[in-house]
């Protein structure tokens, strides 16, 4: 049932994609994993490790990598778990309250700030400070919370946006098919052409909010938080224009009716069914697309992200976390560096358009090299090359409870129920509001 | 009966009472005394009184969630009670087929919620099949913002809750029917009452005390109503969430890491309560009109 698999993974993909969109080669030095954990003699026990739906499409490699390195320490058990990103939350709230989360818990930044905050993981400034150096310093830096010493999680893989889009759409449209839009004036206005061509059969773009729009502000230097990171600042005039912008594409019909709101989900199974023309995402939603639509993949052309004046670029981690409640913390945090070291991550790289989050994996010429010239190797390179200066732009705090208060402003004012100030305005207090409990 | 010991009764009664107690005297008790605190999903909390109450009063998305729900109770509940009555009346009759159509409105009630949600979103959609109707037929110009105008939202979750429970009240009346004596009916219509009477004046008053069960049971439903909402929007209670209800303001609240437990807790207790008044209402209406 390739399309079911390909929904799941599509729906995996689009949260795990707006949350880390990055992936990494864990490139560490130590490839045994054993070193790096404090402690001596061989590493024995069951290491519990849990992931965000990765089953079934990358089942063979998360157990080809397990069974590597039980090979390598034959004491050591690993039991995977794979969680489906549908009530991830509730689970990991449940075990963090009953203190029985795995030993290794795979989350993004965002999900894990929460418990991180709560002092539940390893400091891996310290724990893994042998591996720190290996890895891009941004990656290893979103696992930090703002006012805590130290970082909580090994950086395993990133991924950095790149805009897709259906070149079939573009030439009913009459736009160049060899110039994707690369600025958000740009986005908008391609988006307009697009939908005014398709006339109800097919629109332009798909404003998925819940994915974007906060990211979408940082790009274009909008301040998000302040210094301490308790007060939200996004409602400035630059923000206001910007959603004004929205309001009227809105309006103008440049995004399906409907789209106002759903979430990066709905915008991937709306590019996959050839709905819509562009398509800002992940790279690696061009391996979902290919399985689930391949005559769309075929149609597919991939540019560099859509960025700001300043070309502000966004990437996004996934980390490898360990419980200080972990009854075997050492072979724990073995098996998380090996998991995310140089070779395993290279070689995750090579399954899905993702990043390795170790710098040196990411100087392998698969990544600088247009290879057979494909578009998932166009992907790969440009995502490769935004990776260098990409930061995580989206700070911890906007976490799914601050991002559903602002959004719901959001779609108000795109409605024309709130101008674009006040909702704004409004979006902040209703952030600062639950940030602040 | 003397040779029994007092302790017999208890160990019949034990398995019921367990369950009971675990599922839901402990959690209720823990709900009440979380109300009082500032805990989080993930634990921790100090105890702060009635605050949690006080930020009740001045919340507007609590005070917009309960505007929805008691809308949802005044339109629902009417339509709950009478609209399987005059289904459950149709398929009363024993003629050949007639199994068949009585599966046929029963079927909502066994489908799975999640499953009546996607398709409901699918046929309300802008360009779902309703809209294609509609339009086809000249009716409206421009597709109807079911999915995305909060009060359209609503109707549909409404039309959705209906829709589901359809089958299951008209089997609760279907025995309730069979219930009334088939000597009272012959004995109106030899006195001259024609149909619409004999239903009025002798069906009526003897389904009475079902339809009070079948209000008091739509009620709860209502105040506690959520899926419809959740499945309809794909969790988003409409454009800035304006389509939200009790249950789901409680679960948008309190669940997920960082959650705020005792605040939902407080929101769930004014739940209780005004799902408690509501029924202790409905009974007593019914108690003084019956000694009325």
């Amino acid at each position: 049932m390739p399309s079911f698999r390909g929904l799941r993974l599509v729906a995996a993909v689009a949260v795990v994609g707006s949350l880390t969109t990055a992936c990494g080669l864990g490139g560490s030095s130590d490839e045994t994993g054993g070193s790096s954990a404090s402690g001596k003699g061989p590493l024995k026990g069951t290491v519990t490790f849990e992931t965000l739906q990765l089953k079934p499409t990358f089942t063979k490699y998360v157990e080809g990598v397990i069974g590597d390195f039980e090979k390598k320490n034959p004491g050591v058990k690993v039991k995977w778990i794979d969680i489906p990103f549908q009530g991830a939350q509730e689970k990991l709230t449940a075990d963090a309250g009953a203190g029985t989360l795995p030993d290794v818990v795979n989350l993004n930044p965002q999900f894990a700030q929460p418990l991180e905050n709560k002092g539940l993981f390893v400091d891996m400034d310290s724990a893994a400070a042998k591996i720190k150096g290996d890895y891009v310093p941004g990656a290893w830096k979103a696992f930090t919370v703002p006012g805590r010493p130290g970082s909580y999680g090994i950086p395993w893989y990133l991924t950095s946006e790149v805009t897709m889009y259906n070149k079939g759409l573009f030439k009913k449209a009459g736009l160049d098919t060899a110039k994707p839009p690369t600025t958000f004036d740009d986005l908008l206005a391609d988006g307009k052409a697009l939908s005014e061509a398709g006339k109800g059969s097919f629109y332009g773009i798909h404003p998925a909010l819940e994915n974007r729009f906060i990211t979408d502000l940082a790009k274009q230097g909008v301040p998000l938080l302040d210094a301490d990171g308790k007060k939200w600042t996004f409602n400035t005039p630059e923000a206001a224009a910007y959603l004004a912008k929205l309001v009227k594409a809105y309006k103008g019909g440049v995004y399906p009716k409907d789209s106002l709101t759903q979430d990066h989900s709905k915008e991937t199974e709306a590019y996959q069914a050839g709905n819509i023309g562009l398509f800002p995402s992940g790279p690696n939603f061009l391996t979902i697309i290919k399985q689930n639509a391949p005559k769309i993949a075929e149609a597919t052309g991939v540019g560099p992200q859509i960025t700001g004046p300043e070309g502000i670029t966004n990437m996004s981690v996934m980390g490898l976390l360990v419980p200080k409640a972990s009854k075997n913390q050492r072979a724990a945090l073995a098996f998380a560096s090996y998991m995310a070291n140089s070779k395993n991550q290279l070689a995750f790289s090579k399954i899905v358009t993702v990043l390795p989050s170790v710098s040196k994996a990411l100087e392998n010429p698969y990544f600088t090299a247009e290879g057979d010239g494909s578009v998932d190797a166009q992907a790969r390179r440009i995502s490769a090359e935004q990776i260098a200066k990409a930061q995580s732009l989206v700070p911890v705090q906007y976490d799914d409870r601050v991002k559903q208060a602002v959004l719901a402003k959001i779609q108000l004012a795109l409605q024309g129920k709130l101008g674009p100030k006040k909702a704004l305005d409004e979006a902040v207090a209703a952030a600062d509001a639950v940030t602040a409990h | 009966m003397t040779g029994r010991r007092w302790y017999v009764p208890w160990l019949f009664l034990a398995p019921a009472l367990a369950v009971a107690i675990t599922f839901f005297i402990v959690p209720f008790g823990n709900t009440a005394v979380l109300s009082l605190t500032d805990a989080s999903t993930l634990g921790g909390g100090h105890f702060t009184g009635l605050d949690n109450f006080r930020r009740l009063a001045h919340d507007d998305q609590f005070w917009l969630s309960l505007r929805n729900t008691a809308l949802y109770l005044v339109i629902v509940v009417p339509l709950v009670v009478t609209l399987p009555l005059l289904v459950a009346l149709l398929v009363q009759r024993r003629i050949a087929g007639i199994g068949f159509f009585r599966a046929v409105y029963y079927s909502p009630v066994v489908a799975s919620m999640v499953v009546a949600g996607l398709i409901w979103s699918w046929l309300l959609s802008s360009d779902g099949m309703v809209n294609s109707l509609l339009r086809g037929l000249h009716v409206v110009t421009e597709p109807i913002p079911f999915l995305t105008d909060a009060h359209w939202l609503l109707a549909g979750a409404m039309a959705m809750t209906v829709w589901k429970g359809l089958g299951y009240y008209m089997v609760i009346y279907l025995a309730a029917l069979a219930n009334v004596p088939r000597s009272l009916l012959e004995a109106a219509e030899v006195d001259g009452a024609g149909a619409v009477r004999r239903f009025w004046h002798v069906t009526v008053p003897l389904l009475r005390p079902t339809m009070i069960l079948v209000a008091t049971l739509a009620a709860i439903a209502c105040a506690k109503v959520f899926a419809e909402v959740y499945t309809l929007s794909g969790g988003s209670a409409g454009p800035g969430g304006e389509a939200r209800t009790l249950v789901y303001t409680i679960r948008e609240t309190g669940l997920g890491l960082g959650g705020e437990a005792g605040y939902a807790s407080a929101m769930s207790l004014a739940l209780f309560v005004a799902t408690l008044g509501l029924s202790v209402l409905v009974t007593r209406l019914n108690s003084r009109e019956e000694q009325a």
